[in-house]
């Protein structure tokens, strides 16, 4: 019995190697490079001079920089409430249908064309002589072309479109395994059908909410396409600083300042996406592996 | 359940194979023509006319290899991070000044280059980092300008000030670009486009920020050429030969594209050859290929550039230039700022990032 354990964890330790050198060069090297770079002095002409300094902390600390770090948030919120709200219903209503696979196609298939080409569809849809407005103007139901693009709208618009299938996943996994009869029970028992949603389904999806959660809000954060393409003049977000940083202003060290940010506030979404499904794991009693794949992907 | 579960996987799977393969393949296809006759340009967007390409690859039995790139910071940054394997690189004049410094480019033997004698004492004269052309070649000396949509926008004055008409609000915009921008209001005002002087910055800054700005839809360096052939925007700050790449031919009486007579900043892009590049002997042929006249010609006929570098092809050529050499009579080159960059940058991060 002792030895079969110990055999266990030999077996784990070795089949975990390959994944944690792969971690190990493409996510803490740079990682700690990122690190390292973001204490240093800036060089001249872009890169780094070995020398420590704060001089990129103290920097970010700048009434301009804080500005687009408050528009990123409300952007990022606002953006991830709408996906999940979409999100939501898309994912039940995925859930009870007979055509899954279907549906699951329709919304990875748009994947398989380049992100940029979508934007710019986008683009095509949303502008002054664009699809959109010539065909409101087509049926009288506007005379001039609303403005529909280069502004933060239009970022909140594309970015949820980019995002959703994000949100949608983890979300109709979650349901798809949830058990309905327990929808009927509550019924039995007495409650209404808003309440028994409310109270029994959404705290037995909630795993899956989160997740999608995260999926969304975290790459949202770092966006760069899209507020440069579709925003307007003042619809830079974190991200745009962090591109501008490392090639038009030669600034690595703020660059990284920036990127590491970034990576710590994602490190806590998912340490809190990992800390919940532990939790629901532990309450729920049973130890279903599909349940926990549903949960992480 | 797992069926689905499977499925997504693969799907997954799928398209990331897809999208990594795809990468690799382009890879593989350079490697395998390294060893051989290849020349590598890395070169800007809208800069390279293919008939000139084909004739040196025929000519010289070659194979020229093409990368491009959208701004003098991208093509440095790729450089610097050691992005090597280029032979010829096609920086602007500040670059070209920083790549010297920083010991990253190859000498280049004039006596290989016979057709040198044919660039202007122009140009020379204002490469003042390198006027022997010891490290670098002109190749073409231009500047952004302004184009109007002429069919949406009547009366409008000719100049920078174009940018501070409300009546045209929401249907201008301007570069995404620092240097541009901010040179475009300082020679408004008067000033050199290299100023360091806090006061002519500020003032700078004000115009910018009080005047044009809140007429402008954004600023775009990317996709400005097409909104304006869209006729999304009516005026936008930019480059001839991006603007008329995009709009049908027939259409270009509708555009009337200039300089401003009261100047700007000014580009002079370079032939260099790079540190470690491993055709040394064929970039030195293409060099000299590029500035025999009726190659040059060919080459200012595709993009409808004035011959500001060359004395010779202008007899060669058979299409109206889209600007004059005298239109950039003002103009100044933009310097290399070193250290004053950061005063520069401050300045912009009041334009690019508050409301």
């Amino acid at each position: 019995m002792m030895n079969n354990r110990k055999r266990e964890i030999r077996l784990g330790t070795t089949y975990s190697f390959p994944m944690g050198i792969w971690l190990f060069i493409f996510f803490l090297v740079p990682l700690l490079i990122i690190i390292l770079y973001s204490f240093m002095k800036k060089g001249l002409y872009g890169g780094v001079e070995w020398e420590f300094s704060l001089a990129a902390y103290r920097q970010m600390f700048n009434p301009n920089f804080m500005r687009v770090l408050v528009r990123t948030i409300v952007v990022s919120v606002a953006a991830t409430f709408f996906t999940m709200l979409l999100a939501l219903p898309c994912g039940y209503a995925m859930a009870r249908s007979r055509n899954q696979t279907l549906l699951l196609a329709l919304i990875i298939i748009p994947f398989w064309t380049n992100s940029l080409i979508r934007i710019y569809a986008w683009i095509a849809i949303l502008s002054s002589e664009g699809f959109l407005n010539e065909t409101l103007k087509f049926f009288h139901i506007i005379s001039e072309s609303l403005p529909l693009i280069y502004n933060q709208g239009a970022v909140v618009t594309v970015l949820i479109y980019m995002y959703i299938p994000f949100a949608i996943l983890p979300i109709f996994t979650t349901i798809d395994k949830f058990d309905f009869q327990l929808l009927e029970a509550a019924r039995d028992v007495g409650a209404n059908k808003t309440r028994a949603i409310i109270s029994v389904l959404l705290p037995n999806i909630r795993s899956g909410i989160i997740t999608s959660f995260i999926f969304t809000f975290i790459p949202i954060f770092g966006a760069y396409t899209v507020p440069l393409l579709v925003g307007g003049k003042d619809s830079y977000m974190i991200g745009n600083i962090i591109v501008d940083q490392v090639t038009k202003t030669r600034n690595w060290p703020l660059a990284s300042a920036f990127s590491l940010i970034l990576t710590l506030l994602s490190t806590l979404g998912v340490m809190w996406m990992m800390v919940s499904s532990a939790k629901e794991r532990s309450q729920s009693g049973k130890k279903n592996p599909s349940f926990r794949q549903g949960g992480n992907l | 359940m797992n069926k689905k579960m499977h499925f997504i996987f693969i799907v997954i799977i799928f398209t990331i194979s897809i999208v990594f393969t795809a990468g690799c393949a382009k890879e593989e296809a350079v490697k395998k023509q390294s060893d051989t006759n290849t020349l590598y340009l890395y070169n800007w967007t809208y800069y390279t006319p293919e008939s000139v390409i084909e004739k040196f690859e025929e000519e010289f039995n070659a194979k020229v290899v093409l990368d491009y790139f959208g701004s003098n910071e991208d093509m440095f940054a790729k450089l610097k991070a050691g992005g090597s394997g280029y032979d010829i690189v096609f920086p602007s004049q500040d670059y070209v000044s920083i790549m010297m410094t920083l010991d990253m480019l190859t000498p280049i033997d004039l006596e290989k280059i016979p057709n040198s004698r044919y660039i202007s004492d122009l140009a020379l004269s204002k490469a003042t980092y390198d006027p022997l052309m010891n490290y670098s070649v002109p190749y073409f000396m231009g500047a952004a300008g302004i184009a109007v949509n002429t069919k949406k926008v009547t009366d409008y004055p000719r100049d920078w000030s174009i940018f501070s008409q409300t009546k045209l609000k929401n249907r201008m915009s301007m570069l995404d670009d620092m240097r541009e921008v901010m040179g475009d209001a300082l020679a408004h005002l008067g000033y050199s486009v290299n100023t360091t002087d806090e006061k002519e910055l500020k003032e700078a800054q004000q115009l910018i920020n009080g005047e044009w700005k809140p007429n402008l839809t954004k600023f775009d360096a990317e996709g400005f050429a097409k909104s304006f052939s869209s006729g999304e925007f009516y005026v936008v700050q930019g480059y001839a030969e991006a603007i008329f790449e995009e709009i049908e031919e027939d259409r270009w009486d509708d555009v009337d594209f200039f300089l401003p007579e009261e100047g700007g900043p000014m580009y002079l892009d370079s032939m260099v050859i790079p540190k470690g590049a491993k055709h040394i002997e064929l970039a030195h042929q293409f060099i000299d290929f590029i500035h025999r006249p009726e190659i040059y010609a060919e080459f200012l006929d595709r993009f409808r550039f004035p011959s500001s570098v060359h004395t010779e092809a202008m007899n060669y050529t058979t299409k109206e230039p889209f600007y004059v050499e005298s239109d950039l009579a003002n103009y100044e080159l933009k310097n290399d700022l070193g250290e004053n960059l950061a005063a520069y940058d401050e300045i912009w991060q009041t334009v690019r990032y508050t409301d």
